[in-house]
């Protein structure tokens, strides 16, 4: 396993290698110009080429593109064209954020919809059931900011429970931290909670078939031993895959998310960055965005693993 | 169901609820000497001679202090100058400084600063340009005392010196004002009345000024960037939030304490609410325009640019932009910003009136407009230019144009604009922008108005008559010169149509009712403001 583990991370870095010549590529031949944006409208063209030389931003793509690897190789992800920051410091500002907002809509999420999902195939078919797929075909069907909008206004206008904006640090409390990601992890968290609710209602079903849960139920076992211990756990494969591919796309959910809730994380930064054609913090953000995709597919595949003994690699 | 009732939905409702009832207790719990408030835009860097931009001129107007500030009559007030002097032929300034002047790190402010700093500045600014162009020396007579001398007489040093258009003549610290002016300082030792709180700045995101306790602001009231600069809060925190539905509720929820610039769709929503205030914020507002390319078919042809007038209406752009309140908007005969000393409408017969279209087709068929595509370039990502281009595209078919609409981002459209290839080739017929009215109150910082071809704005227009007068302008030795000169370059600006202007608007400010001294104005003059609990 161990030597599995190795072999993968190793792997990795031709893909980061690939993912950023096509980042650079791409940013290299999109329109828009850093330069333009800093000069503002007062500039002269002689001005907005100076700054442009002095952002090293006319040298050759190749020569841009191996003055770049090379800093990457020595840890240096560069400096922001805009804030004059590293860009490994803005990363640093805005990792806690989303870091928090996913880790919280990740554990609201499986704690909400697992057991709805079993509940759901326990009661296939049922009233329970249909309100439980209704919630979710509802759930997937409504847009993140429209869900962010009518809990800020429920619970933070018309009830003033929560607040409407912003972030906290854990540091200043767990309850402070906690109250700002409320409603942007059920908002996030929506989506997902109908996905993983499907798919585990799903699988479940199939289960629940088999030979072996009815020799369990003609033993005498009870229903809870029976979904949670023998149904769940042989379950549990596709619902993993489906959490970890949430994973990845809560990144995206991220963006929308914390503009909504004006939350200070990756996903603003990103557009941001983009917006003003940062490059260095674009290409910062999407590398490290790799880098968590690809460690997410190997924390799945290693979880196989565990919920199944027979997978081996 | 439109835009409109879709925001005011979702944002709005809760307010109606919301009215007469007491602020939450997270407002109630922060601290009286703090103000939160959410800018225009999120502030990206903090080099106001380096960048330009609005937000980082505002920012940088409470962290550097000014020698001139123009007060809210558009004068320029002496502000860290105590005196001057001008030699009989006006070609020598002499400068003495305030006594006391303290920057951030405690070191007094020196002219050896001041000169650092003005010679930085002369090099982004177009006014001091003109001024290095006329220069024979900048020096350093005493600590307190500094000299300019000229070839030539400039009569609007002091407006310069103290204009508020970006970039701002900001005095810093003599080693960081030797920065070349092309690269971004990164030590923000500022002369203002707050600092900057560099640890805490999450660009994108917050940035944070404190008071500066050393600061000596000046006896007289304040106005504008002009007199004692008083802060009455300890703290200003800068939070910036994109989604302006959000910042609407917070507002509301009193998270924060003044938004900037809401937008106009969610005005009618704060009004109801009794804890808030709404208001004009700049007086000065905004000035539409779309700009043709001079240098390509079918707006190489005044007749051409002068059928696009013609047939615009511009109440349509206005209503675009702000909606029905007709409070906001006003028609603009003219490039001047309205309701200042140099506003004119000479020339401005063919906006007003009711709009001729068959004339308009008659005449762009004499200019020979034969259908070829016209490239239309559209900011998606800015609601002002978003509007605008809607309006524009449908003018344009309405004349019988064949339009290339190019939908993009602001980002693209900044650089794409700069093209002077063919429109078929990279290049393009127009783009939409909009002018803050500060800018627009005299032809030194307008940029846009400016018509000598290759070193033009974009669209490189091209009309002595325009330039003719601009350089009157700054030749003029009394109000009623400038005034005379204004109104002539209006007439030869809308004659050749430099751009095309779509009219003038104004926006709103919002603030708690436990917030007052907010001033109209440019930009947010955060000095007398006072918060209570």
């Amino acid at each position: 396993m161990l030597s599995y583990i190795l072999r993968r991370i190793v792997a990795t870095l031709p893909v980061m290698a690939i993912v950023a010549l096509f980042v650079f590529s791409l940013l290299y031949i999109a329109p828009g110009d850093p330069a333009v944006v800093i000069a503002g409208d007062q500039a002269s063209p002689e001005d907005v080429e100076r700054i442009r030389q002095s952002l090293g931003l006319d040298r050759p793509f190749l020569i841009q593109f191996g003055s770049w690897v090379w800093r990457i190789l020595h840890g240096d992800l560069g400096t922001s064209i805009f804030t004059n920051l590293p860009v490994s410091t803005m990363i640093g500002q805005r990792l806690g954020p989303t870091l928090s907002l996913m880790v919280v809509t990740l554990l609201l999420t499986i704690v909400i919809a697992v057991p709805l999902g079993v509940l759901a195939a326990w009661k296939a078919g049922s009233l329970i059931d249909r309100v439980i797929m209704g919630f979710a075909v509802f759930g997937f069907s409504l847009p993140v900011f429209v869900v962010g909008y009518m809990l800020a206004y429920v619970f933070a206008l018309q009830l003033e429970w929560l607040p409407v904006q912003g972030y906290t640090p854990l540091a200043a409390g767990f309850w402070p931290w906690l109250e700002n990601l409320i409603l942007p992890a059920v908002a996030l968290g929506c989506v997902y909670i109908a996905l993983i609710a499907r798919i585990t209602r799903a699988t479940m079903l199939e289960v629940l078939q088999q030979d072996y849960i009815r020799t369990a139920r003609a033993k005498g076992l009870g229903q809870g031993g029976i979904l949670f211990i023998h149904a769940l756990k042989n379950a549990a494969v596709p619902i993993v895959t489906v959490i970890g591919i949430g994973i990845a796309l809560l990144i995206g959910g991220a963006v929308v998310t914390e503009s909504v809730f004006a939350i200070p994380g990756l996903g603003r930064l990103t557009i941001d960055a983009i917006l003003r054609r940062d490059y260095p913090v674009i290409q910062g953000i999407v590398l490290l965005f790799s880098f968590v995709y690809v460690l997410v597919n190997l924390m799945i595949d290693v979880t196989y693993t565990i919920v199944d003994p027979r997978i081996r690699y | 169901m439109d835009r409109r009732t879709v925001l005011k939905g979702l944002a709005g409702a809760g307010s109606l609820a919301l009215t007469g009832i007491s602020a939450p207790a997270i407002a109630q719990g922060a601290s009286a000497r703090t103000l939160r408030f959410v800018p225009q835009a999120n502030l990206a860097n903090f080099d106001p001679i380096w960048g330009t931009q609005y937000v980082v001129r505002n920012a940088a107007a409470l962290v550097w202090d000014t020698l001139y500030g123009i007060d809210s009559s558009l004068q320029p007030q002496r502000q860290m100058v105590e005196s001057e002097q001008v030699s009989d032929d006006g070609t020598i300034w002499t400068f003495k400084l305030r006594p006391g002047l303290k920057f951030h790190d405690g070191e007094p402010v020196l002219s050896k600063d001041v000169v650092a700093s003005l010679a930085r500045w002369a090099v982004r600014d177009p006014m001091g340009l003109m001024i290095t162009a006329l220069q024979q020396e900048l020096t350093a007579v005493d600590d307190r005392t500094f000299k300019w001398v000229l070839k030539q007489p400039f009569p609007k040093m002091l407006y310069a010196l103290g204009k508020n258009n970006s970039p701002c003549a900001f005095i810093m610290p003599e080693r960081i004002a030797q920065t070349d002016p092309f690269k971004q300082i990164g030590d923000y030792v500022g002369s203002g009345p707050m600092k900057f709180a560099k640890a805490e700045w999450v660009p994108g995101a917050k940035a944070v000024f404190e008071k500066f306790a050393d600061y000596a602001p000046r006896q007289e009231k304040s106005s504008w960037l002009a007199g004692g600069k008083q802060m009455l809060v300890d703290r200003i925190e800068w939070i910036v939030m994109p989604d302006a539905a959000t910042a609407a509720a917070a507002l509301q929820n009193g998270e924060i304490d003044w938004w900037e610039n809401p937008i106009a769709d969610l005005v009618p929503v704060l009004k109801k609410n009794k804890n808030i205030s709404v208001d004009i914020g700049d007086p000065l507002g905004n000035i539409g325009s779309f700009r043709m390319n001079f240098l390509y078919p079918p707006f190489n042809d005044v007749r051409a640019r002068r059928a696009v007038l013609m047939a615009m209406s511009q109440e349509d752009y206005m209503r675009a932009i702000v909606g029905d309140d007709n409070s906001l908007w006003k028609p603009l005969p003219g490039f001047f910003t309205p309701d200042t000393p140099l506003y004119s409408e000479a020339g401005g017969e063919i906006l007003k009136g009711k709009r001729d279209l068959d004339a308009a087709k008659k005449l762009l068929a004499e200019s020979g407009y034969s259908g070829q595509p016209v490239t239309c370039l559209v900011a998606q990502d800015q609601p002002i230019t978003k509007a605008m281009g809607d309006v524009t595209a449908d003018l344009l078919k309405k004349l019988g144009m064949n339009v290339d609409f190019v939908a993009t981002d602001w980002g693209t459209v900044g650089s794409r604009r700069a093209l002077k290839t063919p429109p078929g080739q990279g290049g393009w017929n127009m783009f939409h922008t909009w002018h803050a009215g500060a800018d627009c109150t005299n032809p030194a910082p307008y940029t846009a108005i400016r018509a000598n071809g290759d070193k033009a704005w974009f669209g490189w227009p091209t009309s002595p008559a325009t330039e003719k007068e601009v350089t009157s302008w700054f030749e003029a030795k009394s109000l009623d010169e400038e005034k005379a000169a204004i109104g002539r370059l209006n007439k030869a600006a809308m004659d050749d149509v430099v751009y095309a202007p779509t009219g003038f608007f104004l926006s709103y400010t919002a603030w708690r009712k436990n917030v007052s001294g907010i001033a109209k104005g440019p930009l947010p003059f955060f000095w007398g403001v006072s918060k209570s609990a």
